[in-house]
């Protein structure tokens, strides 16, 4: 305790005068409601001094967080203080919004599926560039001649660009003078700030006109401007407020900080003026491009065309026959120019040739058809009275040299005739035949000439009286006048002369004649 | 050099001769028919400053009377303006002081310089030199007859932009 005392007084005499200070800085650093009202003090400095992005990312999430508290606790209050700038904003984009889309839709089926729109789409691909700026850029008659970016507060220019061949008159002057006509618009019509003039036309010159919170953008354009060259104009525009907030804020008349702008500003001088000449002198060189592929494939179009209705046609064809009793088609098919048909056919069937249409050419048809016999009864009953004609047409009723009466006890030789007949008859009939049998009276070549006709005749004729007394149908059967067969019976031997001397018979349909 | 643009307005009575007053001495584009038609016309003046090229877009207001009111709206972005005041015409000068109250009430204080017009007929000047130079506004007396005194009132709000830009 003793040497404390003076150690004590030492410090006072040495350190007295700053100890008053030390220990106001300790209270200030030990009481945290002055160590606020310190920091309090200065907070708005350290934050204007601090303005880069680390205190950004650092009040990020803090004001995130606020205002989703904020909104979730009490909504109508954001959405409120919002709505003035929110609504109205939100009224304009569908508007312009609708008004786009109803262009770009007609645009869209107009072109939707031309030869230009796919060469514009295969340009899109191959530049880069959106499609719609391709088609902006082909589809209408026009051209932005100069582009102005305006000082919105003070109508000062701050960037101008123009396509060389358009006359430009002082551009500081034309920017003032048009934000001085908005000026007046706007109070002629008595709208509020908010409200803007967005288009001006006199005749083929139009104004389109974007706007920033600090800057307005202008375009001058000659000729049909689409209407989403204003979206374009009020995207760059958008853009450019985004990158240059400060700069346009604290504009003072120094315009240099914007010539960086230029680029943006030219990539808007869009338009197709002069290029009709262009396209003119390549018309030649296009047409053979285009030509000499669109004629190849019109050709094979045609010849498609042909060759799949030819081939339908033969198909028909082929149903039909397959339809045809006593055909049986078991291949048909086109090979190359020419239609390859196979299959069975009956030979009483009909000729397959006959039916080929009319609308093809016989020659291209290459048939291979196997002959059968169909068992269908058609066909059956056809065969058996083939049979039966055949019989009755190797038959002959034989009489005595130079007479010409049927003697009593060969008349039972007739009765067979007569019965064979009648069954023919019957049969033709219901194959819808209408048959008649010729009886042929024949001589021998021995004595006259009359006298052997007159012979054969009668030979015939009572024959013919013979069968239908034996119940032949007098209408179905015919006397011939004379032996057709003359020179067959000359020529025979004696022996078989015999056979010379008869009557015999031929079967004839009278529908077929 | 560096090259600076400002917005500058001239505002006054109606016949103080405004428009006769800068004609010869601008760039102009646009004929007086806007003035009676949208009450504003536009025209350039280049000042060297120093090493300064000031471009001054010039908003020539129609004159003030007692039909038409001016569009205070259009001094919004100017940098400065010109009150223009016939010398014959002491009303001119109280329609001047009027209206530098208004823009000072609508737009906030703006450098400005008053202009004493028709100073060759001096004889026959109503106005008070003194009560004028008293508002502490740097006054230029010109004509636009004769052209006196026009490129040195230019020169004088120039160097007052410049001075203020800094």
């Amino acid at each position: 305790m003793a040497g404390e005392e003076p150690l004590a007084q030492l410090r006072a005499i040495l350190l007295g005068p700053d100890r008053a200070a030390w220990e106001s800085m300790r209270q200030r650093l030990d009481n945290p409601e002055r160590r606020a009202e310190d920091v309090a003090g200065v907070l708005a400095e350290a934050v204007r001094l601090r303005s880069d992005a680390k205190l950004r990312r650092a009040l990020q999430p803090l004001l995130e967080d606020a205002l989703q508290r904020s909104v979730q606790s009490n909504p109508k209050m954001l959405a409120e203080a919002l709505f003035p700038i929110f609504g109205k904003a939100i009224r304009r984009a569908i508007t312009a919004e609708l008004d786009g889309m109803l262009q770009s839709l007609s645009q869209m089926l107009e072109q939707s599926f031309s030869a230009r729109s796919l060469r514009w789409r295969f340009e899109s691909i191959r530049t880069g560039r959106p499609y719609s700026e391709i088609v902006i850029l082909r589809s209408l008659l026009f051209r932005v001649q100069q582009v102005f970016l305006i000082h919105r507060s003070s109508g000062l220019l701050l960037q101008h660009v123009a396509v060389s061949a358009a006359a430009t008159k002082d551009p500081e002057m034309v920017s003032g003078m048009l934000t001085a006509i908005q000026d007046f618009v706007r109070d002629s019509v008595s709208a509020s700030e908010k409200e803007n003039l967005e288009t001006i036309r006199m005749g083929e010159i139009g104004v389109v006109l974007a706007y920033g919170p600090d800057a307005i953008l202008a375009g001058f354009v000659r000729g049909v401007a689409p209407r989403n060259l204003n979206a374009l104009f009020q995207d760059t525009l958008d853009a450019i407020e985004q990158k240059y907030t400060d700069a346009l804020h604290d504009f003072s008349g120094d315009a240099s900080p914007f010539d960086v702008c230029r680029p943006r500003l030219q990539a808007l001088l869009l338009g197709q003026g002069g290029a009709g000449q262009r396209i003119s002198t390549s018309r030649g060189a296009r047409a053979l491009l285009f030509g000499v592929p669109a004629v190849l494939l019109l050709a094979l179009a045609v010849w498609w065309v042909y060759s799949a209705v030819s081939e339908r046609r033969w198909m028909e064809y082929a149903h039909r026959l397959q339809r045809e009793p006593g055909i049986i088609v078991t291949q048909a098919e086109k090979r190359g120019a020419s239609f390859y048909i196979a299959g069975l056919r009956d030979p009483l069937a009909v000729d397959p040739t006959s039916l080929v249409p009319a609308n093809v050419r016989v020659a291209d048809l290459d048939p291979h058809w196997e002959f059968y016999h169909s068992l269908g009864p058609q066909f059956a009953s056809r065969r058996r009275l083939d049979e039966l004609k055949g019989e009755l047409e190797h038959r002959a009723f034989r009489f005595a040299t130079g007479r010409a009466d049927v003697p009593p006890e060969q008349r039972f030789l007739l009765e067979d005739v007569a019965s064979q007949m009648i069954a023919l008859i019957q049969a033709g009939t219901a194959l819808g035949a209408n048959l008649q049998v010729e009886v042929r009276g024949n001589h021998d070549p021995v004595g006259t000439e009359d006298f052997n006709s007159a012979l054969a005749r009668s030979r015939a004729e009572n024959t013919r009286e013979a069968l239908i007394t034996l119940g032949v149908p007098a209408g179905r059967v015919t006397a011939a006048a004379e032996d057709r067969d003359k020179e067959t019976c000359s020529a025979v031997k004696e022996e078989e002369r015999l056979f010379c001397r008869s009557a015999s018979f031929r079967v004839h349909d009278l529908n077929q004649r | 050099m560096t090259e600076l643009k400002k917005k500058v307005c001239m505002v006054g009575q109606f016949g103080v001769g405004k428009t006769s007053l800068v004609r010869r001495f601008v760039f102009s584009l646009f004929d007086d028919k806007y003035l009676t038609t949208i009450g504003v016309k536009i025209d350039r003046k280049d000042v060297v400053v120093g090493s300064l090229a000031l471009t001054m877009i010039l908003w020539d207001l129609a004159g003030e009377d007692d039909l038409a009111q001016i569009r205070i709206s259009h001094l919004h972005g100017a940098s400065g303006y010109i009150l223009v005041a016939d010398g014959c015409r002491a009303g001119s000068l109280d329609k001047a002081v009027e209206l530098q109250q208004r823009i000072e009430e609508q737009v906030g204080s703006l450098p400005c310089v008053l202009v004493l017009n028709k100073c060759d007929v001096r004889e026959r000047w109503e106005v008070d030199l003194a009560a004028a130079a008293a508002r502490g506004w740097p006054v230029f007396e010109t004509s636009a007859k004769s052209g006196a005194g026009v490129e040195e009132m230019f020169l004088g709000l120039a160097r007052k932009l410049a001075s203020e830009g800094q």
